[in-house]
This record gives C-alpha cells, sequence and structure tokens, in this order.
C-alpha cells in the first residue's frame, strides 16, 4: 500500500512537469491553431539558458525562471511573426514542414554548439527530496506541480480579465469576426506564440533542477506534451493540467506494474485511441481535430 | 501500363534517370558510389511516401515504420531460417500492408497534424515494442546481417551491384508512382484530398481510395528498406524506426513538390548531397550540420515556394522537353466510346421514393415525416422558406445524412429497388447530386473534374476524357475545358457541378439550388441546361429559390414547410394554396394569389424573382421601405 501510495505521488508530481510544458503548447494551439512541432525545441533552448546561467554566472535555475522566459517569448514571437505568419492561409500540411524544419534546425543547432554530451546542473535546492510522514518528494517536484496549478490559474485570469486575454478568445473562434471587432489579429498571434514559449522558458527553468540538458531533451517531452494536450482536449488549458496529471499517473503505475519500457505504448496507444474515437478529448473541452 | 518511349517527355526521363548510374561510373570512387546508392534509397522512400503524403493528401510523419519493418522482418528471415531477403523483402511487404491497413483504417477521418501525431505516435510504439521484445529482435543493441556474400544474399563486396539494385527500387517506385497518377485511382485520389464529401458524391469510395494507397507506399516503402538494412549490414530500432528518417523523407518530397511523380526524386537529389557533403566536410564543426542544413532548406523551401521545385519550375521544363521531337510515328489509341446509357424505366414510373423520412438533430426535427416519389422522366421542385428543411432531405436522398427512421429507395436496374447505404453508393446506385455551395476539385482543370464523375463507370482515361466532353457540350463547358475550377466565375461553377454530377451517368439528378447568385443571362442558360438534361432523360429533384425559374421548369412542385411536407402539386395549384402564402409570407397576405386581381402586392408575391423572406414580418419591412 505505501508502494502504491508512493506511486500515486510521483504520478501527480511527474504530471506538474508534464503540465508545466504542456501549457504552452495547448496555448498556442488554441490561439494561432498551429501544432508546434517545434515545441520540444524550444524547452531545449530553455534549458541550455538555465545551463549556461547557472554555469557562468552561477544562478540557481530559478533565478534564471523569469530572463529565460522573456527570451523564449522573444523567440516565440520570432518563429510567428517570420515563420507561422507567412504560412497562415497555406494549407495545413505546409505549416507542418515549417514547424518541423524549425525544429530540426534547432536541434540539430544545439547538437552544433553543444555536442551530444548530457549536462546536468547540481542546484542544491531542487534536486534533494525531503519526507512527508512514509512519503518521499523531490522538492524541486513539488515546487514544479505548484507552479504549474498556478501558471493555469493565472493565465485563466489573464484570459479572462485582460483586453489581450479576451483577444486571445476572440481570435481563436473567429479569426475574421475579432479582425472585424478591431483586433490586430497577427500581433495577437505573435503575442499567444510569444507566451507559450514563454510558458516553456518557465518549464525550462523548473525542470533543469531535475533533468538533464542534451540536444534532445526536446523530443523526449514533446511526444508526451502532445500526448497530454490531447488527452486533455487540444486547445484547453484545464484539459493539459487534468491529462498532464492522468499521463504522469500512467507513467508511473505503468512503470511499476508492467514494465518501465513499456510505459510510453501504454500512453502512446490511449493517446491513439482519444484522436481516433473522441478527438476533442477526454472530457470534450478541446478544439477537435478538423 | 508502359509510358510511351517515343514521347519526349519519357525519354528525356530514361536518359536523365540514367545519370544515375552513369555519374558514378565515371567516378569510380566509393563515396560517389554510397552517394548515388543513397540517392536512389531515399528517392524511392520519398516516392512511396509521396503516394499517401502528396497524392492522398495525408501527411505520415511515421513511415519510417514500413520501412522498419521491411529491414526487420528481412534480416530475421536471413538470421533464423536462411531466406534470402529476395523472398524476406516480400514477406515483409506482406507484414507491412497489414500493418498499413491497421494503422490508416481507424485514422481516416484523421486530417493535418492531427494524422501526423497518429503516425508518430504509431512509429514510437512500435519502436518500443521492438525493443522490448529483445529475446528475438535484438533489442535496443540491433542486428548484423549474416555476411552470405553473394547475389542470393544482396550483400556485395563491390558497391556496383548495390547501386544497380538501388537504381532498380527507385525506377520500380517510379513506375508505380506514374502509373497511379494517370490512373482512375490517381484522379481519386486528388479528389479525395481536395474535397472528401464531392469525391463520395460521385462514386468514390473514399476509404477504399486511401487505404489502397496507404498500402501500396507501405509495401514500397518496406521494400526497400529490406535492401537498405542489406546494405547498411547492421539494422537496430533507433535508426529503423526513426522519427528523423519519416521527416526526411517527407522532406524531399515536399521540397521537389508534392504529388508530382518526379518530385519526390528532385529534391532528394538537389538536396541530400548537400547535406552530405557538408557532413563530410563540415564534420570538425559538429554531429549536427547536416542536419540542421536540412532543417534550414526545409523552412526556407516552404517559406519561398511551398509547392516544391516541380511546382515552381516544372512547367518550364516540360515545355523545353515537349519541344523535342517525337520519336517515329504516334498512332493516337482509338478510343471506342461504349457510352454507358443506362436502360431507364418508361415515362412516369417511380425511380426514386422516400418514405417517412425522420431527422433530428437536437431538438430540431428537421425532417418530420417527409415521403415523396420522383417519376422517371420528370422535374420535381421542392420549395419551402429558409430553413425549411430542404437540404437536410436533399442530403438523405443522396446519402449525406442517414435518416433516423424512413427509407429512401432507388429504382435498380434490374427491376428491384436498391437501398445504398454510403454517399458512394448512392452515386453507384444512380443518384448525381450537386452542392449548393459549389465544391470544384480546385487544382483540377474543368475537364479533370468532369472527368472524375465519368470514372464511375469506365476505368479508361481516355473513354472518360469522350464522357467529359459530351458532358461538357450539355453545360456549356466545352469553352471552358482547360481552364482550372479555381479560376471559374460563380455561374460555371455551378454548370460544372452540374457536370460533374452527369457525368456519373445518373438516373436521377438532385439539383440544389444551382441558380442562385447567377446573374440574369446565366439564369436563362441554366434553365435551358436543365431542360436538355431532363429530355436526355435524367429525372431531376431540384431546390431552388428563384422562383420564376422553378415555376417554369417543374412538372411537380412539392412544398416543405417546418421539416414537413406542406402539399404537393403542380405549379399552378401550388402557387394558389392557402397554406404555401401563408408559410412563405406569413398570415394576412392570404389574398396574394395570382389571377385573383393584379395588385402590386399580388405581383410582387409571384413575381419576385426570389422570395428570400423569412415571414411576414420581413415582408411587411420591405413593402414599407
Amino acid at each position: 500500500m505505501d508502494i502504491f501510495l508512493q506511486l500515486i505521488v510521483n504520478g501527480l508530481l511527474l504530471g506538474g512537469a508534464y503540465a508545466i510544458i504542456s501549457i504552452g503548447l495547448t496555448l498556442i494551439f488554441g490561439v494561432v491553431r498551429v501544432v508546434n512541432f517545434a515545441h520540444g525545441e524550444l524547452l531545449m533552448i530553455g534549458m541550455y539558458a538555465v545551463f549556461l546561467a547557472s554555469q557562468q554566472l552561477g544562478w540557481h535555475p530559478y533565478v534564471s525562471a523569469i530572463p529565460v522566459a522573456l527570451m523564449l517569448f522573444v523567440t516565440g514571437a520570432v518563429i510567428q511573426r517570420f515563420v507561422i505568419q507567412p504560412l497562415l492561409k497555406a494549407d495545413p500540411h505546409i505549416q507542418i514542414f515549417a514547424t518541423v524544419g524549425v525544429s530540426t534546425a534547432l536541434l540539430n543547432l544545439g547538437l552544433l554548439i553543444f555536442g551530444a554530451d548530457v549536462r546536468q546542473i547540481s542546484p542544491g535546492f531542487g534536486a534533494e527530496s525531503f519526507q512527508l510522514g512514509e512519503l518521499s518528494i523531490v522538492s524541486g517536484q513539488l515546487v514544479t506541480f505548484l507552479m504549474a496549478i498556478a501558471l493555469v490559474g493565472g493565465l485563466h485570469v489573464f484570459l479572462q480579465r485582460t483586453y489581450v486575454g479576451r483577444a486571445f478568445r476572440a481570435v481563436s473562434q473567429h479569426r475574421y469576426a475579432a479582425s472585424l471587432m478591431g483586433v490586430n489579429v497577427d500581433r495577437m498571434y505573435v503575442y499567444a506564440f510569444g507566451l507559450g514559449a514563454a510558458c516553456v522558458g518557465l518549464a525550462a527553468a523548473l525542470l533543469s533542477t531535475q533533468y538533464p540538458v542534451f540536444p534532445t531533451v526536446g523530443s523526449y517531452f514533446t511526444l508526451t506534451a502532445f500526448v497530454v494536450v490531447v488527452l486533455g482536449g487540444m486547445g484547453s488549458l484545464y484539459g493539459a493540467l487534468i491529462g498532464a496529471l492522468l499521463i504522469g499517473l500512467v507513467d508511473s503505475l505503468a512503470g511499476y506494474y508492467i514494465s518501465p519500457d513499456l510505459k510510453e505504448v501504454v500512453y502512446f496507444v490511449i493517446f491513439i485511441l482519444i484522436l481516433v474515437v473522441r478527438p476533442t478529448g477526454l472530457l470534450g473541452l478541446g478544439r477537435g481535430s478538423e | 501500363m508502359i509510358p510511351n518511349l517515343r514521347h519526349p517527355r519519357t525519354y528525356v526521363s530514361l536518359l536523365v534517370l540514367s545519370l544515375l548510374v552513369l555519374v558514378p561510373l565515371a567516378f569510380n570512387s566509393p563515396f560517389v558510389y554510397h552517394l548515388f546508392v543513397l540517392i536512389c534509397v531515399y528517392g524511392a522512400l520519398a516516392t512511396a511516401w509521396n503516394l499517401v503524403g502528396g497524392y492522398a493528401g495525408q501527411m505520415s510523419l511515421g513511415h519510417a515504420v514500413f520501412y522498419g519493418v521491411g529491414s526487420y522482418t528481412a534480416v530475421l528471415m536471413t538470421i533464423n531460417f536462411g531466406v534470402s531477403p529476395w523472398i524476406g523483402m516480400f514477406v515483409g511487404a506482406a507484414v507491412s500492408a497489414v500493418l498499413a491497413v491497421a494503422i490508416s483504417y481507424p485514422t481516416l477521418r484523421l486530417r493535418g497534424p492531427f494524422f501526423a501525431l497518429v503516425t508518430i505516435a504509431m512509429l514510437e510504439v512500435v519502436k518500443l515494442l521492438v525493443v522490448h521484445q529483445g529475446n528475438w529482435t535484438g533489442g535496443s543493441a540491433g542486428l548484423s546481417v549474416p555476411l552470405n556474400i553473394g547475389l542470393p544474399w544482396m550483400i556485395f563486396r563491390e558497391k556496383l551491384p548495390y547501386l544497380l539494385i538501388a537504381f532498380g527500387f527507385l525506377l520500380a517506385t517510379l513506375w508505380v508512382a506514374w502509373y497511379v497518377r494517370q490512373s482512375r485511382l490517381g484522379f481519386y485520389l486528388v479528389a479525395v484530398r481536395e474535397r472528401e464529401d464531392a469525391a463520395q458524391a460521385v462514386g468514390v469510395n473514399t476509404t477504399r481510395v486511401k487505404i489502397i494507397a496507404a498500402v501500396i507506399s507501405a509495401i514500397l516503402t518496406s521494400m526497400v528498406g529490406s535492401f537498405h538494412a542489406m546494405y547498411l549490414t547492421f539494422i537496430e530500432p533507433s535508426a529503423a524506426f526513426s522519427l528523423e528518417l519519416s521527416i526526411q523523407v517527407a522532406m524531399f518530397a515536399l521540397i521537389g513538390g508534392l504529388g508530382s511523380v518526379a518530385g519526390p526524386l528532385a529534391g532528394t537529389v538537389l538536396v541530400l548531397p548537400v547535406a552530405e557533403l557538408a557532413r563530410g566536410w563540415l564534420s570538425s564543426l559538429g554531429s549536427g550540420t547536416h542536419g540542421f542544413i536540412y532543417g534550414v532548406i526545409l523552412v526556407v523551401v516552404v517559406l519561398t515556394m511551398p509547392r516544391g521545385i516541380v511546382g515552381q519550375f516544372g512547367n518550364r521544363v516540360r515545355g523545353l522537353v515537349d519541344r523535342l521531337p517525337r520519336l517515329g510515328t504516334i498512332t493516337e489509341p482509338k478510343v471506342t466510346s461504349q457510352l454507358h446509357h443506362v436502360a431507364r424505366p418508361p415515362q412516369g414510373e417511380p425511380i426514386l421514393k422516400a418514405e417517412h423520412l425522420k431527422k433530428n438533430f437536437g431538438g430540431l426535427k428537421a425532417t418530420d415525416d417527409v415521403s415523396l416519389t420522383l417519376h422517371s422522366g420528370e422535374i420535381l421542385g421542392v420549395i419551402g422558406p429558409n430553413g425549411a428543411g430542404k437540404t437536410t432531405v436533399f442530403n438523405q436522398l443522396s446519402g449525406f445524412i442517414r435518416p433516423d427512421s424512413g427509407s429512401v429507395t432507388i429504382a435498380g436496374d434490374g427491376g428491384g429497388w436498391l437501398s445504398p447505404a454510403s454517399p458512394n453508393a448512392f452515386a453507384r446506385a444512380g443518384v448525381g447530386r450537386t452542392f449548393q455551395i459549389a465544391q470544384p476539385f480546385s487544382g483540377l482543370s474543368v475537364l479533370e473534374n468532369i472527368m472524375l464523375g465519368a470514372f464511375m463507370h469506365t476505368k479508361s482515361r481516355a473513354e472518360a476524357e469522350q464522357i467529359a466532353r459530351e458532358v461538357a457540350d450539355l453545360t456549356d463547358l466545352s469553352a471552358l475545358l482547360g481552364t482550372e475550377a479555381k479560376s471559374m466565375t460563380v455561374g460555371g461553377l455551378k454548370r460544372l457541378e452540374v457536370a460533374r454530377a452527369l457525368a456519373t451517368r445518373p438516373k436521377v439528378l438532385l439539383l440544389d439550388e444551382v441558380m442562385a447568385g447567377l446573374n440574369p443571362s446565366d439564369v436563362e442558360k441554366a434553365i435551358a441546361m436543365v431542360r436538355r438534361i431532363r429530355d436526355s432523360g435524367v429525372s431531376v429533384l431540384l431546390i431552388e429559390h428563384l422562383m420564376q425559374a422553378t415555376m417554369a421548369l417543374s412538372d411537380r412542385i412539392l412544398v416543405i414547410h417546418t421539416g414537413q411536407v406542406l402539399t404537393s402539386g403542380s405549379p399552378q395549384e401550388v402557387v394558389t394554396n392557402t397554406e404555401v402564402i401563408q408559410a412563405y409570407l406569413g398570415k394576412g397576405y392570404e389574398s396574394a394569389k395570382p389571377g385573383a386581381g393584379g395588385s402590386e402586392r399580388q405581383d410582387r408575391a409571384t413575381k419576385t424573382d426570389a422570395i428570400r423572406v423569412q415571414d411576414g414580418k420581413g415582408y411587411q419591412s420591405a413593402q414599407s421601405a
């Protein structure tokens, strides 16, 4: 029973990590309606930035969070402005190729600059674990989990209360109708992509305490992020949070009870089933796969 | 089956292709041989991918799964059973074909990024399973191919035999791609890619067509995979089932030009050597160089020429090549027109029957117990105010919506009654339809659009073309045959809708507002056209808001209001029916009967071109205005 409880806690905390990565992906899809295949590479850039800040300047990853998020905001905005925006009216497969191209280029750029070595930060706080009764909890995981919930809450308030947030929602529902209401659609897209990327920057800082960085670290996380987002419903913030927690649980339980090397098979199968049977996500919160 | 060798396009293509063998022979260096083997392998993979990704428009990013299955099957058969890869590759192809059906059937509905995501997930699942089943797959460590040198084992000391075999695979794949492209299947794939509904309406079984394309592509990919494993003499899951490979293959096809025969190879020839040379020269910089170049090229191509090399330069090159002489005299194949004339029941017999159709959308009774019968040789007009449920009935008559209860039956050729189960089965049973919002296959020419309809009764391209030309004559489109559908006017598009439906040689033609939005001269053309169609023996059911046209054309009129049949009868009877006037104009306008006194209001009620007034209020405000 203790093991089961520990597995549940591990699963939920892992879910927090998946959530923080998925939020940006679902935000970008929800507003810009582009599936960003380069999402993982944004994470990779963020993690290398955190690594460099730690190595060169001695910053704790949590200190780097804000500057890295800003840096990724700019990166995301640039990708949207110069790659996605010219292709908004193009066929979906052209958009896929564009983000896949960005992903390939960035991944290999990482490889060129940093080599294939796995690099790990030893941050002190964030890496150690503490006991809570019988349970063992890694402090960084708990921080990530809490930040994921805070981020969803914060984005919710932002989307409901601010002009830009309302504009995001309007643009996501009908691009042209929103432009008729005086919303600058192109600018909103740039903001949305930037904001989504900034969320990834935050994720990079939080995850750097627990995960090493290497050029393909993004691919490792993106596929899971796609599973999470599809499970929760593409474009839904709450869906991403719930989906992430579910996948975290599946990961933790399947890894223990089935086999560590088959846990991914389990959630990829869930992913395929959801897309085929219920494209709006488990709770029907999403935009579907039309 | 065989491209005409005397045609300049064919012999030039073959000459250019032969360079893939001649150039390495001239250089005679191992690196050049290796490079050209790679070009042939990747060219073949990209060409095979193009059948699904380009022709059918299904963006697979998991195609390496078939490549991996081909590699592993051939190698495992050699290791465990001593079977030659020449045989093993067919076993691998069979496994891949089954896998292709298993993957594509449930995912047919998905489009764009979602299909791509599922294919990636499938690839990951298969890769993880291969790693997991380490006891017979070698797990993540991979497998070495036993080095039995000789042709039966596809293992050679020299590079030349590899090159020749790779070239053979490339030629075979290109031939399949060419054959599919110019066949009926090729037309159907384009139709499905462009507009699935319209494809159904001309009798295309969209499910079947997509699966066939997926299977052919999987088989070719798998066989190339088997060969490539023998060439590499070592396979491992992370290389055989790699996302990177899937992306590269798709990328070559895109850069060359999606959907064209030559594109994927052109893309490979252009990009692969650059990246490979960069890998050699710039290796001191780091291991990511060639991948970085791939990524940058991909983004630049997508931004600057999304239709790829062939889309950009294809026409110019074709123009140059076509100036070359044809070799010898070419005898055009004779087209023996065996136009499919459907046996029609005698005039006035029932030909389509709808009985007690009911359809609810949530709480809305869109169709509430509608029955109707269409007789051969008649024009039945269906009218009703906006939102009355005409189009819903229409969609049930053509199979696009399944009624909740009730039945639609069509008189079969043998005298029995058919009740088809899908839109394409309705089309094949003899129900042609148009769409209220025209749905042309916009990338195709007018002629090709009509041919898509004609293919329902013939596999022969020449015959389809002949039928298309005849139908174009009937629908005033002869002058526009070469035009791309996307550059047509509304009037032309509406006639094209009719032509495409007519080319399927229907017994019954369902016309959904083919005159809406036309200018007066186009309306006249359309009225004359519908008459000609009826006179050629096709029964017509027409939904139309244009009252004059409906009244003039229809032998009988059926009025639908709030999902129910209000009344039916001759145009005269319907026009004077009090309930009909109420339905259109609201209470208080019952006196608006034609012939009951000639007041201005009456004239408007019957002669207004399009009565688009939804209720009495709208009419009143129109009057007071």
